[in-house]
């Protein structure tokens, strides 16, 4: 499933449509989201190299690790790095972001190093320079016309920091409609932030992958020590849930679970499914006439009070005195009162039956005409 | 044919001179209202014949669906095809282009669903002694099958009220390019007071004390709080101008639409915008390949969202509407028409707003969820 991402990620954006967009975002509970843009991005990247997807290059804006910390981790990945400037172009708002550095160098306090290769980016706040600063960097990737390029938002919890949501909504959603551009995608903290801003940026991604941690309950620090060796375990492991918004507009809803190893995040499916999604959709109806397989069981069990059971054993006929059902837990009162409150069901289904005839006293000595006063 | 009954008692409305029911996009509702369409016959039906003039629609949107938009398409749509006035504001950068995306209505040989019954008709054997209503009204009744209704459906004569609109086919240039459309975009608008003013100078034109005017306007707000908005933080003011859009349409012979995101609005906000609407409708997503709803609902495959009614107008009056059901399914039939729907469930829920037959996949389930119809 992380698959469909890779795979919707490389189909791009159609014609009139807006590019399509990745949220990855992770709590402190399960703090995997960084792993998990890292995989997509070696996806990515792996792919545009190997020529099989709409984009021709990635733009990748860097705020929380440095650009050589990617050109590593793509080797690492196995993607060629060597012909790294044809395809890939990495913004550093890592290392200068507001431009302090240069400040302290110019008035001589600091030793001043060019930073090589990647582009360094001093001005966070200006959002407007940072958007025609990643649309230069991509056509001069892609060059002009018809061929389009990714780009990857490192973290926007970072970005954030700087610049109001407004602002990063206003720039992504230029981007999404720009038309050289095939897909973008970024991670978020999602704790850290107000829920305005998870469901901002929720309304303009067309996927949501949500990193979680497999044992619900929030607060960390509830597990006793001896289940340490457990608790370690399972945090490495974790829950990876995706929304993705379909065309026709629905929703597929996927899941799976990840592991965390040396040598990055593995992703396993799980075939557990939760049908709890639907009730709340539809309206509620006044009855159900349908029985789910249990009630059916239960209702085939009942004893009915026929005096042919129809099973060949030897007619029983029914005085109405005794209990019908031997086994029966509850006691069938004596008098043919119609209170038959103390039946007590022992889950299963049960049908009293008071005969008709039962209220008839018998041999009764009176003569009804008796009352008649002619 | 609703032709208006003059009433003879001393009390004389101010009828705008738009009323004389010639023209065939107005009609004459209850209360004294007159409707327009909003483009999709099944939601005008619900709604009691149309959109009232004067009121204000405000769409709940899902930040997983577009479907706010096939309502928006087809409402302005109808407009233009009427050649009503139009002011649309939206958050992209080139709201213009949008125009060109809008359906066309389809031609009368493509439009076959609402002809189905006419040929099912020949099929039933009628009472002999309602022969005689039914001679030469044929096309008026509404068929099921196996059953005879006795009801006459007036079939809409005025075909032009409103059309049925084939997503597929964009609407023709000459209807949007005119002076009598006007777009806004929304996106760089430091507040909201420059929307507040093009909407106060556009309802200027349809004042009902005004003796000339000769037609309706419309207004189309799309996705009034998107977070791209410099405008979306600012929420007293918006509801500040919803408030004053409101009452400028309700003296002017016009009707506005407005879509917002309801996640994306604090939840007091978002309760106070609902108040303020005469009609409020909420659009749903629902999620793909899901097994519980596809048990749940007939036709579930061709489902793309659910439409929940929530209010409906009712202006000039005081007695509530009861709507059979005030869940819709939003289907698109062969990816072309909108269709809203009442839902096929087991068991029914009471309601025989089902379409008249339209649908294939659930005309063989809807026999067995047996509508008691007498």
């Amino acid at each position: 499933m992380a698959d469909s991402i890779s795979r919707t990620i490389r189909d791009g954006a159609l014609e009139g449509e807006h590019a399509p967009s990745l949220t990855i975002k992770d709590t402190t509970a399960s703090p995997y989201g960084f792993d998990v843009f890292t995989h997509v991005l070696s996806q990515a990247s792996s792919l545009i190299l190997a020529g099989k997807s709409q984009s021709r290059g990635l733009v990748v804006v860097a705020y929380s690790r440095s650009p050589s910390f990617y050109l590593d981790f793509l080797k690492r990945s196995g993607v060629d790095v060597a012909s790294s400037q044809k395809w890939i172009h990495i913004l550093d708002c890592y290392t200068d972001p507001l431009g302090w550095k240069h400040q302290l160098a110019d008035s001589g306090i600091l030793p001043s190093n060019s930073s090589a290769g990647a582009c360094l980016f001093q001005d966070v706040k200006d959002i407007n320079k940072l958007q025609s600063l990643i649309l230069e960097l991509g056509s001069g990737l892609v060059g002009q016309g018809k061929v389009r390029f990714s780009v990857a938002i490192d973290s926007v919890t970072e970005m954030l920091r700087h610049v109001p949501l407004s602002k990063v909504a206003a720039l992504i959603s230029d981007l999404r409609s720009h038309d050289q551009i095939s897909s973008i995608f970024w991670l978020l903290h999602s704790d850290i932030h107000d829920v305005r801003v998870t469901t901002s940026l929720e309304y303009l991604s067309a996927m949501v992958a949500s990193v979680e941690s497999l044992n619900q309950s929030s607060d960390g620090l509830s597990g006793d020590l001896g289940n340490l060796s457990l608790l370690e375990q399972n945090f490495r492991r974790g829950k990876f849930h995706v929304r993705f918004k379909r065309r026709n507009g629905r929703v597929r809803v996927m899941n799976e679970q990840f592991h965390m190893e040396e040598s990055g995040i593995k992703f396993t499916s799980v075939t557990v499914e939760d049908g709890l999604v639907s009730q709340g959709l539809v309206p509620k109806v006044l009855f159900n006439l349908e029985l789910s397989e249990k009630e059916k069981l239960e209702r085939a069990r009942v004893v009915l009070p026929f005096e042919h059971q129809g099973n060949g054993k030897h007619i029983q006929i029914y005085d109405g005195r005794r209990s019908l059902a031997p086994e029966s837990m509850g006691e069938v009162s004596a008098d043919t009162s119609q209170s038959n409150t103390e039946e007590c069901s022992n889950g299963g289904g049960e049908i009293i039956y008071f005969r008709d005839s039962d209220d008839e006293r018998p041999d009764s000595d009176e003569d009804p005409d008796d009352d008649l006063d002619i | 044919m609703a032709a208006t009954k003059t009433r003879t008692s001393s009390f004389s409305r101010n009828l705008p001179a738009a009323s004389s029911a010639q023209s065939p996009e107005i009609k004459c509702g209850p209360n004294g209202t007159f409707l327009v369409s909003s483009g999709i016959p099944d939601l005008d039906k619900t709604l009691g014949g149309g959109i009232p003039l004067g009121s204000l629609v405000m769409v709940m949107e899902d930040s997983e669906a577009p479907h706010h938009m096939l309502l928006l398409r087809n409402f302005m749509s109808q407009g233009l095809v009427h050649k009503q006035p139009l002011l649309y504001a939206s958050p992209s950068k080139d709201p213009r282009g949008f125009l060109g995306t809008l359906p066309s209505p389809s031609s009368p040989k493509d439009d076959k669903s609402r002809s189905h019954d006419a040929e099912q008709e020949k099929g039933l054997r009628i009472a002999w002694q309602y022969k005689k209503y039914f001679g030469e009204n044929q096309s008026n009744l509404d068929g099921q099958r196996g059953m005879i209704l006795f009801r006459f459906i007036v079939l809409y004569n005025k075909q032009e009220f409103s059309n049925e609109f084939d997503l597929r086919r964009p609407l023709d240039r000459h209807f949007y390019t005119g002076q009598h459309v006007d777009c806004i975009s929304t996106k760089d608008l430091p507040n909201i007071a420059a929307l507040q003013e093009r909407c106060t100078s556009f309802l200027s034109q349809f004042s009902r004390n005004d003796a000339t005017v000769a037609c309706t306007g419309r207004i189309a707000i799309q996705s009034l709080c998107a977070p791209q908005c410099e405008s979306s933080n600012m929420e007293w003011e918006m509801l500040s101008f919803i408030r004053s859009l409101k009452s400028t349409v309700r003296s002017a012979i016009a009707v506005a639409i407005i879509t917002f995101p309801s996640s994306l609005v604090s939840a007091t906000f978002c309760k106070r915008w609902q108040h303020l609407a005469d009609c409020l409708v909420s659009v749903k997503a629902i999620p793909d390949e899901d097994k519980e709803l596809a048990k749940l609902l007939t036709g579930y495959q061709d489902i793309v969202g659910f439409l929940n009614i929530h209010r409906v107008p009712r202006i000039n009056t005081q007695v509530p509407a009861v709507l059979e059901a005030t869940t819709l399914s939003i289907k698109l039939q062969k990816r072309r028409y909108l269709v809203l729907e009442c839902l096929n469930q087991a068991p029914v829920d009471g309601s025989s707003g089902s379409s008249y037959g339209t649908s294939g996949s659930c005309s063989g389930a809807s026999s067995k969820s047996g509508s008691l119809d007498f």
